[in-house]
């Protein structure tokens, strides 16, 4: 059945289609505000310029989802982001760890990227028809994301003995949270039997499927047997989103009442 | 001394369809897909735009400026070739106005 606007979801799918918005847009969220942290550092100036679009896009992908969440119960997009600690937030852990170094930063960035790509094409297809125009809109820009931080993996992942070294600490660092990406949220059975998304089990397999070919023609190993990170979906968080949060948050908490 | 060690790529950018490609500017980067993906970034993001074209600055035969006068300066006067040697004004005004003579 499609479900055409907030006013058609009953709970308690209500419940579990906010929380999952939630975990969307938190992730977009704090994978802007991470990659944002190059703004001035980047490694080339072309590539300063080009990651800093790429942070404004995710965090205008952030308000995107943010903004369906809202009309579901959620507080509004600014409340959400600057007025939410830790706990409350439903991130994978993957986009809170700190930006590292350029290969760190790539290699989260193009598994995040083919993620979403997958887990986007499904969207597309989803119940609720708010979600389905959304992403309708968000994929063409996350089609030039992933062309870029895919471009970045075929490079250096054997441009030199340095490269690949690093790209392949960073691969392993980052593999256990990536992971995470597909933890399901709260209610997930609910919005899967309604049709308003798929499987994370499902979308992991095909995200697998996906990187796999890409980070071998790279020369990168994937990661045998390494642990799932999972817990951020629910809330249980590395310390280093707490960290993040305060730097996010601190001006929009000196004045809460202010008007921006 | 070069400033960086990627070689320059000449940015063209097409705001509409048949339009000419015209140069906005260069980027730094190793191959020709990537100085695409980056002039992108820094030309298309605000501009409207259907097409970008990327060439390799070291792939574009260029005149010099120090023979530009060997090159462009015509030696005797050849202003008979410009447009505005030819007395066109009175065919004009005639085609103007062109029920006059019916």
């Amino acid at each position: 059945m499609i479900l055409d606007s907030a006013a058609h979801v009953p709970e308690p799918l209500r419940s579990a289609l906010r929380d999952f918005l939630m975990a969307l847009a938190d992730d977009e969220l704090l994978l802007g505000h991470r990659n944002s942290e190059w703004t001035g550092h980047a490694p080339i100036l072309e590539e300063d310029i080009a990651f800093s679009n790429l942070a404004q896009d995710e965090i205008g992908h952030a308000l995107a989802w943010f903004t369906l969440a809202h009309e579901l119960g959620a507080p509004p997009p600014d409340r959400a982001a600057f007025f939410r600690d830790a706990p409350d937030f439903r991130n994978a852990t993957l986009v809170e760890l700190p930006k590292d170094d350029w290969a760190f930063t790539i290699v989260r960035q193009y598994l995040f990227d083919a993620a979403e790509q997958v887990r986007y094409a499904a969207l597309a297809l989803s119940a609720y028809r708010p979600m389905a125009d959304t992403v309708a809109k968000l994929r063409s820009e996350e089609t030039y994301h992933i062309m870029h931080s895919r471009g970045w993996v075929q490079r250096l992942g054997d441009a030199t003995e340095e490269s690949h070294r690093r790209m392949q600490t960073a691969l392993e660092r980052a593999w256990p949270h990536a992971l995470g990406l597909f933890e399901p949220v709260e209610g997930e059975a609910l919005l899967v039997e309604a049709g308003i998304k798929a499987g994370e089990a499902s979308l992991r397999d095909q995200w697998l499927a996906q990187v796999k070919p890409i980070l071998e023609g790279a020369t990168l190993s994937m990661p045998a047997g390494a642990p799932l990170h999972s817990g951020g979906r629910v809330g249980r968080h590395t310390d280093h989103l707490a960290d993040l949060l305060n730097d996010m948050q601190m001006v929009a908490r000196l004045e809460p009442e202010a008007t921006w | 001394m070069p400033d960086t060690q990627w070689p320059v790529f000449e940015v063209f950018h097409q705001t509409k369809r048949g339009e000419p490609h015209i140069h906005v500017g260069s980027v730094h980067a190793p191959d020709a897909e990537l100085a695409l993906m980056l002039a992108r970034d820094q030309f298309a993001r605000r501009l409207e735009c259907v097409s970008l074209w990327v060439v390799r600055a070291d792939h574009i035969l260029a005149t010099s400026y120090e023979d530009a006068a060997a090159w462009f300066q015509p030696a005797t006067d050849k202003s008979y070739r410009e447009a505005a040697g030819f007395r066109l004004s009175d065919l004009h005004r005639k085609l103007q106005e062109p029920d006059r003579d019916s």
